[in-house]
């Protein structure tokens, strides 16, 4: 066959499309993330103050702050990876992307998503782990979505018209890949409703691929697929080469292989394993050069067009993303530390770390990628350059606020929640550190009006640019060979020395962390003795490497698994032995005192309304939680939370041992109005748990699902599930009786209140038994 | 590293040295984006490469040696032995107080006023929450509280100043219910600005508190 020539057009509406939504959702992300914010300085701006009464329910912290961590993190940064990605990926491919089709189910899915998102989270409907807060129907389509934007992609590398892939490609190939793996594993659960499920994992478990997922969420959501972004728009806008292939090369590698390893480091001096912490401590500081890695190719790219700082807008917000990035990456090993997590974990300065990632990183690359692209996806200039300026330093300064207050407030808290007394126990009380750090609270709500008015300046300047003009689709002539498409093979590409050495000295060293005593050092010794040969074949056969990799960035599949292998090797080496091992090694020396049915409608009633993200249930290993909250939580004492709830993050304080410290009125009375014990408390009134009925009806479904989970609740028929709760909920009506509190038994807040009043209720196991029906203990390292 | 399929272009099999020299340009060109290849900075090496040795070394120190052979001191260990300290230092400081403290020593304390308004702070942050900031345990509104009235001549646990200082000491003997020990958050001296402040605002020999 001859060559031939053709002209391609790319699929640029959906691109317009992606980009349009990315505007959209980012305002509404923003402006949750602002309202939530100035929340916590003021807690009635949960519609109390503008006529809702003592508050609506739907406008409460607890309910939007999901809200905003999912807007901001799927709709927002999610519909600004899809334009991205699908711009670019036809340009480095040379062809349109695979189905129109598929490319239309994916946009209006993924909106369907985030409008379904944005009304059930408000509602309470919610499965109460963090950014996987999404009920089951939704998770389903999720997962569905993301099948056809996968399959859409894969299908136009298939289809290439470019026989190499450009290292934006491997970043997306990541992207697609591991968010599959993590957000399925994460999501697993047994529906009770349609509205509602559990997650297949209970406690320590649930905690470990919680965290695993979550953390990366923020590598494979919000770093993967903007760092690609990076590698295509930055030279494009820099009108620069990258600065080094090989830099991205061990840069790729090491970060997608490495921080999958780094999720333990959110439950750092915690009740999981050490071997855990100490795992996703160290992975999270060798995480650090990988992570550099990027910043260095994007910086460094700017090497001669640094002019451009002065007059370009893309580039200033470029240049600004990719250093707050560095600063963000620099940040996260320091925090992963143990000692430095005692003081910084549960406050804010977790939150400041986040936030200058997702606002610097992810909010100005995405500012300086839509500046680039919009003028050359409507055939036109940007209506008003100075606004983008002005977005820029909006913007910066918002941010600027806001990272400050989060560290002062964040260490302050820190130090003053450690602050040891003359007599050597604590100087203040939580609420002293509450009111210290108040005033920060409205820095970083100011910071972050800033940012979004900067962010509102984006979104208009792009309606005066692009209204009444042309679209425009770019488009590409190609000469189609057939003869010379080259097609190597896909074994040769994965069994090559360059991937085998690499990977039995990986299978080494899992071995070495996995295996008990003296047999850990025969996987020490493979993994050195494999990775030696690794280094040798690097130094003395660099060619047959090279040539090697060149080959593999031919072959889109052989590259798609190797990278699979690289993000799973982590979460399998963590996940697998915590799941396997289970319980019965892993309850230390108390097992969790089973729910009643009533504590239990309580508990879904307390994860409804998003308590978690303000306490925490989990008392560390330190002297000054100890001191403050009791005794140190230990694994059994989870071991029956479906979901676990130790929580990210102490607006309020940890509750672990809540039961019996206070009396039911107390509870009462501090639910309906906080401020009524707690002087200067921000919790906001939860006074419709008095009004609403709990959902009894459920519970009998409820329970069937948690047995078949494991939980060991006694076997009972429905109407002996529905007496039980009954008899419990008019007890404690009665109880506030006697303290001249009238309140029907079958209220919500009789419910919270038995759960509440079951926290921390444990049984001493001396010496462990192991708890039947469990799987047997395989051994592992101590 | 830059050799790769385009044979013969310049730069296709650079020398270290000239590798050194400058930049080498690939000559794949990817939609008008090329790529430099230059060496891997020194420093940023050597980050990755002492992250990685400090791994091995920290592995094998953690839990092929210390853990071992019983030379580590487990989180558990440690936080007992630091909350144990801390609890044998409130204990021995609250003996001294004890030793220096009677009922005659209160009722001069009580009339300190700097003393008092400190026992006053911490009475209306904390002790408020169940007995009221006006020491009635009852809210506006004729709602009951959780603790008992302090402001009325009733003391369930004994009138005497020692008797109120060891009841939000080692709290309600009836552990099952009522107030908890607040000496191992307050410490011993914070407990008894507290008992100064609440017998500030009472009369020696008002009634039952008389002695």
């Amino acid at each position: 066959m001859s060559a031939t020539k053709k002209t391609i057009e790319f699929d640029d509406r959906t691109v317009r499309q992606f980009i349009i939504a990315t505007l959209l959702w980012g305002v509404v992300g923003m402006l949750a993330g602002v309202l939530i914010a100035f929340q916590l300085y003021r807690w009635q701006l949960n519609g109390k103050e503008f006529g809702g009464g003592e508050g609506l329910e739907w406008l409460t912290f607890g309910r939007l702050r999901p809200l905003h961590t999912n807007a901001a993190i799927f709709a927002f940064v999610g519909n600004m990876m899809f334009a991205g990605i699908y711009y670019s990926t036809q340009r480095l491919c040379k062809v349109r992307m695979a189905s129109d089709l598929l490319s239309q189910i994916h946009f209006w899915g993924w909106q369907a998503i985030i409008v379904c998102a944005a009304i059930s989270l408000p509602l309470g409907l919610t499965r109460g782990k963090e950014y996987a807060e999404l009920i089951w129907p939704i998770n389903v389509l999720v997962a569905l979505i993301w099948v056809v934007f996968g399959l859409n992609f894969f299908l136009t590398l298939k289809r290439r018209n470019e026989p190499s892939l450009y290292v934006a490609l491997w970043f997306y190939i990541a992207t697609i890949i591991t968010v599959a793996m993590l957000y399925i594993v994460n999501h697993l659960s047994i529906p009770t409703s349609w509205t509602h499920s559990y997650p297949i994992f209970g406690g320590v478990q649930d905690a470990l691929v919680q965290w695993w997922y979550g953390h990366n969420a923020v590598a494979f959501f919000l770093t993967t697929p903007i760092l690609g972004i990076m590698y295509y728009f930055m030279p494009k806008a820099a009108e620069r080469p990258v600065y080094s292939y090989r830099l991205s090369i061990v840069h790729f590698w090491s970060l997608v292989f490495i921080y999958i390893w780094a999720g333990p480091h959110h439950l750092l001096n915690t009740a999981l394993p050490y071997w855990l912490q100490m795992l996703g401590m160290l992975f999270s500081l060798m995480l650090w050069a990988p992570s550099w890695g990027g910043m260095l190719n994007g910086l460094l790219t700017l090497r001669g067009a640094w002019g451009k700082l002065r007059t370009d807008p893309v580039i200033k917000f470029f240049a600004a993303g990719v250093t707050f990035y560095g600063m963000a990456t620099f940040e996260g090993p320091l925090l992963a530390i143990r000692a430095v997590n005692s003081l910084s974990h549960y406050s804010d300065w977790t939150i400041g770390h986040v936030h200058s990632g997702t606002l610097g990183w992810n909010g100005f690359m995405a500012a300086g990628m839509i500046y680039w692209l919009v003028p050359r996806l409507w055939k036109t200039e940007l209506a008003k350059p100075a606004w983008a300026n002005m977005h820029f330093w909006l913007g910066l300064v918002g941010i600027l606020i806001y990272v400050a207050a989060m560290w002062v407030s964040g260490i302050m808290q820190g130090l003053m929640l450690n602050q040891v007394a003359d007599d050597g126990g604590l100087k203040y009380q939580f609420l002293d550190t509450l009111k210290a750090i108040r005033p920060l609270m409205l820095f970083r709500a100011i910071g972050g009006t800033l940012y979004l008015f900067g962010f509102g300046m984006m979104v208009v300047n792009v309606w005066l640019s692009v209204r009444k003009k042309q679209t425009v689709n770019g488009t590409i002539e190609i000469i189609h060979d057939p003869d010379k498409v080259a097609k190597p093979g896909f074994w040769g590409a994965i069994f090559a020395e360059p991937v085998l050495f690499p990977v039995f000295a990986i299978l080494g060293y899992c071995l070495w962390f996995l295996l008990p005593g003296i047999y850990a050092w025969f996987g020490l010794l493979l993994g050195v003795d494999m990775s030696w040969r690794t280094v040798w074949l690097f130094l003395h056969h660099k060619n047959r490497w090279v040539d090697w990799y060149e080959r593999l960035l031919e072959n889109w599949a052989p590259f798609s698994i190797l990278v699979l292998f690289a993000a799973a090797a982590g979460g399998m080496v963590q996940i697998i032995p915590t799941v396997m091992m289970n319980r019965a090694k892993n309850v230390e020396d108390r097992l969790q005192t089973c729910y009643t049915p009533l504590e239990l409608a309580g508990r879904d009633l307390y994860i409804s309304e998003g308590c978690y993200n303000c306490h925490s249930q989990m008392i560390r290993t330190l002297a000054p939680d100890v001191l403050r909250y009791g005794d140190y939580s230990r694994l059994g004492e989870s071991i029956y939370d479906y979901p676990f709830q130790w929580g990210s993050k102490r607006t309020g304080p940890d509750l672990a041992r809540e039961a019996g410290r206070r009396n039911n009125t107390w509870h009462y009375q501090h639910l309906m109005d906080p401020r009524a014990l707690s002087a200067e408390s921000n919790m906001p009134s939860y006074h419709w748990l008095e009004t609403k009925k709990t959902d009894m009806e459920s519970l009998p479904q409820r329970i069937a699902v948690q047995q078949k989970l494991g939980v060991p609740f006694p076997a009972m028929s429905r109407d002996e599930i529905l007496q039980n709760a009954l008899e419990q909920s008019v007890g404690i009506a009665q109880d506030l009786k006697t303290n001249g509190i009238y309140v029907d038994a079958d209220r919500q807040i009789v419910a919270v209140i038995a759960y509440l009043q079951k926290l921390g209720k444990f049984e001493e196991l001396n010496p462990p038994e192991p708890i039947p029906g469990t799987i047997i203990p395989i051994t592992s390292q101590p | 590293m830059s050799t790769e399929a385009n044979q013969g272009q310049p730069n296709a099999h650079p020398s270290t040295k000239s590798e050194m020299e400058g930049p080498v340009l690939r000559p794949h060109i990817f939609d008008g984006i090329q790529e430099y290849d230059q060496r891997l900075p020194n420093w940023w090496l050597w980050t990755l490469y002492i992250a990685i040795i400090w791994t091995f070394i920290s592995w094998i120190w953690e839990f092929q040696l210390s853990r071992p052979l019983n030379m580590a001191t487990t989180d558990h260990q440690r936080v007992d032995t630091e909350v144990a300290a801390v609890k044998k230092q409130q204990a021995d400081n609250m003996l001294k107080i004890l030793n220096t403290l009677d009922d005659s020593r209160f009722w001069a304390m009580s009339q300190d006023k700097e003393l008092i308004a400190r026992g006053q702070m911490t009475f209306d942050t904390i002790c408020a929450a169940c007995h009221a900031k006006d020491m009635s345990a009852t809210m506006p509104g004729g709602v009951k509280l959780p603790g008992l009235p302090l402001n009325d001549k009733e003391w369930q646990y004994g009138a005497k100043p020692m008797d109120i200082f060891k009841v939000v000491s080692k709290g309600s003997p009836d552990a099952s219910k009522g107030m908890i020990a607040w000496e191992p958050q307050f410490g011993g001296v914070k407990v008894a600005e507290v008992v100064a402040y609440i017998l500030s605002t009472h009369q020696r020999g008002d009634g039952d508190i008389a002695q």
